[in-house]
C-alpha cells in the first residue's frame, strides 16, 4: 500500500517504457502499421488496461511487449525498455527465451491452445522449470498446487489432467499459473476471461486482484470490455486504429471521457440500469489495418465531433492533466 | 408459439477408458413462447441453454417431454412434416465467421433459400432478388454496398446481420439467437442487439435469446420475459427488468453479483456478494436442491429435499421461483449520482 501512495505522489521510473513503437504487418497490398508511433510508459505496481476493438493494435502491442510479434509482422521502430533490464527489442534469441517467463509472463487468450495436449499439466510446469534452469523444482510443483487451490481447482487432478479433460474456465487457470510460476515482475494478461462465462470471469478477476497485490505485479491486461477495465484497473489506455486515442485513470475515465471515442465506447456498453435508450450503439465499423488513413483523425469517420481539421491534421497524444492524456483536436477540459 | 412441457435431454455416458456418467442437461423444462414475444435464457456455461436452443430448432433430439410448434405435437410427425414445422424457428448462431460460406458471396448466400421459396411459390428471378434486397434493408444494411460482397469484406456486425436476414428469407415465426452477439465488436453489439428487438416488433415473430450476458438478455427482452437456468433447471422466470433489479433466487443474484460494476459511473448493489466458482464433480442427485453446494443462503432444507417452481409470494402473477428461502436482494449496480455527462 505505502508503496502505491508514494507512487502517485511523485512519479517513479516506470516499469515499462514504450517509445515510440510501431509494429507493421507485411500484406500482398503493402505493409501497415498494427501499432503506429506508439508512446506508453507503465508505472510499476499498477494494472493497467489497455482497451480496444478488433484492429486497435492491443494484441499486437502486448506481443511485442514480448518481442513476439511473428511474420508477417515486425517491430519497425521504437523502443520497449523495462526497469533493469534494458530494450527487449535488441535482445538476441537466449536472452529473450529467459526473460519470457522469468521477467515477463503472459496469460493467453486461447489458453487451451497454448497447453500441450499431449502432456500431463504438471509434466508441462517441469518442462518449464527444466528449460529455465530452476533448481528447485519441487518448489514449483508445491507453488502452482497451492495457487490451484486457491483459484478453486482441485489441485492434484489438475496437475495429473491433460488439457482436453479440463474446461474452458479451469485451462484458463492454469495458464495463470504457468505464467506465474518462475516469478515474474510483469505480468501481461490477453482477453483473460473473453471466453468465460460472467461467473468465472467474476472468479477470475478477483485472483488476478489477489495476485497482482500481493507480489507486487505490474500487470498489463488487454481487454475489449469496459466492465473488466472497471473492475480490475488502475489506469486504462484506449486504442483504437492502432495509436492510443486517450489514457487515464480508470474511474476518471468512465466518469468523464475526454475522447469522443472512448465517450461513444462508454455510451455502447449495455447496462443493467437506466433507461435503455440511454445506451447507444457507435455508427460505422473498427477500420481494418489497409482502411487506417495516412493522414487525419484516425477516428474521424465514426466521429461524431468531426472538424474540417480532422481529415488533414493528426491530432498529437497531448497531455491535458496530470496522467490524462487525449489525441483530440477538440478543446477538453478535465 | 413454442411450447415445451417437462423436456429433458440426457447424453448417455460411456463406458471404457474415457468413461462418464450420463449427462442430464434438461432435467424437465417448461415453456411457453407466444408470438411475437420475446424470451431471454440466461445462465453460465454447461447448464443447458444452448440444448434447448437448438432442440427448439430441431437440430437436436430430446429424450423426454414434449415440444409444441404453433400447438401441434413434434413427436408424432412424419419427418416431412416436422421439416415444415421447424422451418418456422430460425437457429441465429453465436459465430457469424463460422455461419457463413466463405467462397460465396452474401447475395449467393440469401439467393438460395429465397429460390427455394419462389419455385414453391410461383415466383420469377426478379421478385428474388429483390427481396433479398429488401431483407437486407430490414437488417440494417445498404445492399448495394453488400450484395455482392464476401463475408470477409464485411464487419462483424454486418457479418451477423447477414446471417439475421438469411434467417429471415423462409419467413420465420421465431428466431433463436445462441449467444448472438458474444463474437462481435462492442461499439457493433448495441446495434445488433436493437435489431432483434425491432424485427421482434416490426415483423410480429419471437425471439429467443440465449445469452450469459445479463446486460445484453435486458435489450432484447426488454418488455419480455427472462428465464434463468441452472444445471438443466428454470431457476427463476418474470418479466425481464423485474427479474434484473429484483431478482430472489440466489442463483439469479450470483449471475446479477457476477457483472463487473463500473466504477466511476456506478457503485454495487448494497446485498452483492461474491458467487463460489462452479464446483467440479457436481452430483446428480436431484433429491437437493442443485445450487445446495454453492448457495450462500443454504441449509439443512436445501440438502434435503427438491424446490420445484413455485410463484413468488412477492409478485405471485410474473414470477415463478425453485427455491425454499426466496428473499429479494439488491445485487445489481446503482448509477452514481451527479454522474457527469458524456458529452
Amino acid at each position: 500500500m505505502a508503496a502505491v501512495m508514494e507512487q502517485s505522489t511523485m512519479p517513479a521510473a516506470p516499469e515499462v517504457r514504450i517509445r515510440n513503437l510501431s509494429v507493421a504487418y507485411q500484406t500482398s497490398t503493402g505493409l501497415f502499421d498494427a501499432v503506429h508511433k506508439l508512446d506508453l510508459d507503465i508505472p510499476k505496481a499498477s494494472i493497467t488496461a489497455v482497451i480496444g476493438e478488433s484492429g486497435s493494435g492491443k494484441s499486437t502491442l502486448a506481443m511485442a511487449m514480448l518481442n513476439s510479434v511473428t511474420f508477417p509482422g515486425s517491430i519497425r521502430s521504437g523502443t520497449i525498455e523495462y526497469a533493469g533490464r534494458g530494450d527487449i527489442v535488441t535482445f538476441d534469441r537466449e536472452r529473450l527465451r529467459r526473460f519470457r517467463g522469468e521477467h515477463a509472463a503472459m496469460v493467453f487468450q486461447a489458453s487451451q491452445d497454448t497447453l500441450n495436449p499431449l502432456k500431463r499439466v504438471g509434466a508441462q510446469l517441469l518442462d518449464l522449470a527444466r528449460s529455465h534452469g530452476v533448481k528447485d523444482k519441487r518448489k514449483v510443483l508445491r507453488e502452482a498446487r497451492e495457487l490451484a487451490e486457491r483459484m478453486a481447482l482441485p489441485a492434484d487432478r489438475t496437475l495429473t489432467s491433460y488439457q482436453h479433460e479440463l474446461s474452458g474456465g479451469m485451462r484458463q487457470r492454469v495458464s495463470i499459473i504457468f505464467a506465474l510460476a518462475l516469478h515474474p515482475q510483469i505480468v501481461l494478461l490477453d482477453e483473460p476471461t473473453t471466453a468465460l462465462d460472467v461467473l468465472s470471469q467474476s472468479h477470475v478477476l478477483e485472483i488476478i486482484r489477489e495476485i497482482h497485490r500481493e507480489r507486487g505485479l505490474t500487470t498489463l491486461l488487454i481487454t475489449h470490455d469496459m466492465g473488466v477495465v472497471a473492475e480490475l484497473s488502475d489506469r486504462v489506455v484506449v486504442m483504437y486504429a492502432g495509436r492510443i486515442a486517450e489514457d487515464a485513470p480508470s474511474r476518471e475515465l468512465l466518469r468523464r471521457p475526454l475522447h469522443p471515442y472512448s465517450q461513444a465506447l462508454i455510451r455502447a456498453i449495455p447496462r443493467l440500469t437506466g433507461p435503455l435508450d440511454d445506451a447507444q450503439a457507435l455508427p460505422g465499423a473498427p477500420l481494418e489495418l489497409r482502411q487506417i488513413p495516412k493522414a487525419g483523425c484516425v477516428f474521424r469517420d465514426r466521429c461524431p465531433a468531426r472538424m474540417p481539421v480532422c481529415d488533414t491534421g493528426t491530432p498529437e497524444l497531448r497531455e491535458v492533466a496530470p496522467g490524462r492524456r487525449v489525441a483530440c483536436h477538440l478543446e477538453v477540459t478535465p | 408459439m413454442i411450447q415445451v412441457v417437462n423436456l429433458q435431454k440426457t447424453y448417455p455416458g460411456t463406458r471404457g477408458v474415457l468413461a462418464r456418467g450420463e449427462v442430464r442437461a434438461l432435467r424437465g423444462v417448461t415453456l411457453d413462447i407466444r408470438r411475437g414475444a420475446a424470451l431471454a435464457l440466461i445462465g453460465e456455461s454447461g447448464c443447458g441453454k444452448t440444448t434447448l436452443g437448438r432442440i427448439v430448432t430441431g437440430l437436436e433430439a430430446y429424450t423426454g417431454g414434449e415440444v409444441l410448434i404453433d400447438g401441434a405435437n413434434i413427436a408424432g410427425m412424419t419427418a416431412r412434416d416436422r421439416r415444415a414445422q421447424f422451418r418456422k424457428v430460425q437457429l441465429i448462431p453465436q459465430d457469424p465467421y463460422a455461419a457463413l460460406n466463405p467462397t460465396r458471396t452474401i447475395a449467393a448466400a440469401l439467393f438460395d433459400p429465397l429460390r427455394l421459396l419462389a419455385r414453391r411459390g410461383g415466383k420469377d428471378g426478379a421478385w428474388i432478388e429483390r427481396r433479398a434486397v429488401e431483407l437486407l434493408r430490414l437488417v440494417g444494411l445498404d445492399a448495394s454496398e453488400t450484395l455482392y460482397k464476401y463475408p470477409h469484406q464485411l464487419s462483424g456486425g454486418q457479418r451477423q446481420r447477414v446471417v439475421i436476414a438469411r434467417a429471415l428469407t423462409v419467413e420465420p415465426e421465431a428466431l433463436v439467437a445462441d449467444e448472438a452477439v458474444s463474437m462481435i465488436d462492442v461499439s457493433l453489439r448495441l446495434g445488433v442487439l436493437n435489431l432483434l428487438s425491432q424485427l421482434r416488433r416490426d415483423l410480429h415473430i419471437s425471439v429467443i435469446f440465449i445469452t450469459h450476458d445479463v446486460a445484453a438478455a435486458r435489450y432484447v427482452a426488454q418488455d419480455g420475459q427472462t428465464a434463468v437456468i441452472y444445471r438443466g433447471e428454470i431457476v427463476e422466470m418474470g418479466p425481464t427488468d423485474d427479474l434484473i433489479q429484483r431478482p430472489v433466487h440466489p442463483y439469479t443474484q450470483s449471475l446479477l453479483s457476477a457483472v463487473p460494476v463500473l466504477h466511476g459511473l456506478e457503485q454495487a448493489g448494497p446485498d452483492r456478494f461474491i458467487p463460489r466458482p462452479t464446483e467440479q464433480g457436481e452430483s446428480n442427485d436431484s433429491s437437493s436442491c442443485l445450487f445446495a453446494d454453492r448457495c450462500p443462503f443454504a441449509d439443512d432444507r436445501c440438502k434435503a429435499a427438491h424446490p420445484d417452481p413455485e410463484p413468488w409470494a412477492g409478485a405471485p402473477d410474473d414470477r415463478l421461483v425453485a427455491c425454499f428461502k426466496p428473499k429479494e436482494r439488491k445485487v445489481v449496480a446503482v448509477p452514481l449520482s451527479g454522474r457527469a455527462s458524456n458529452q
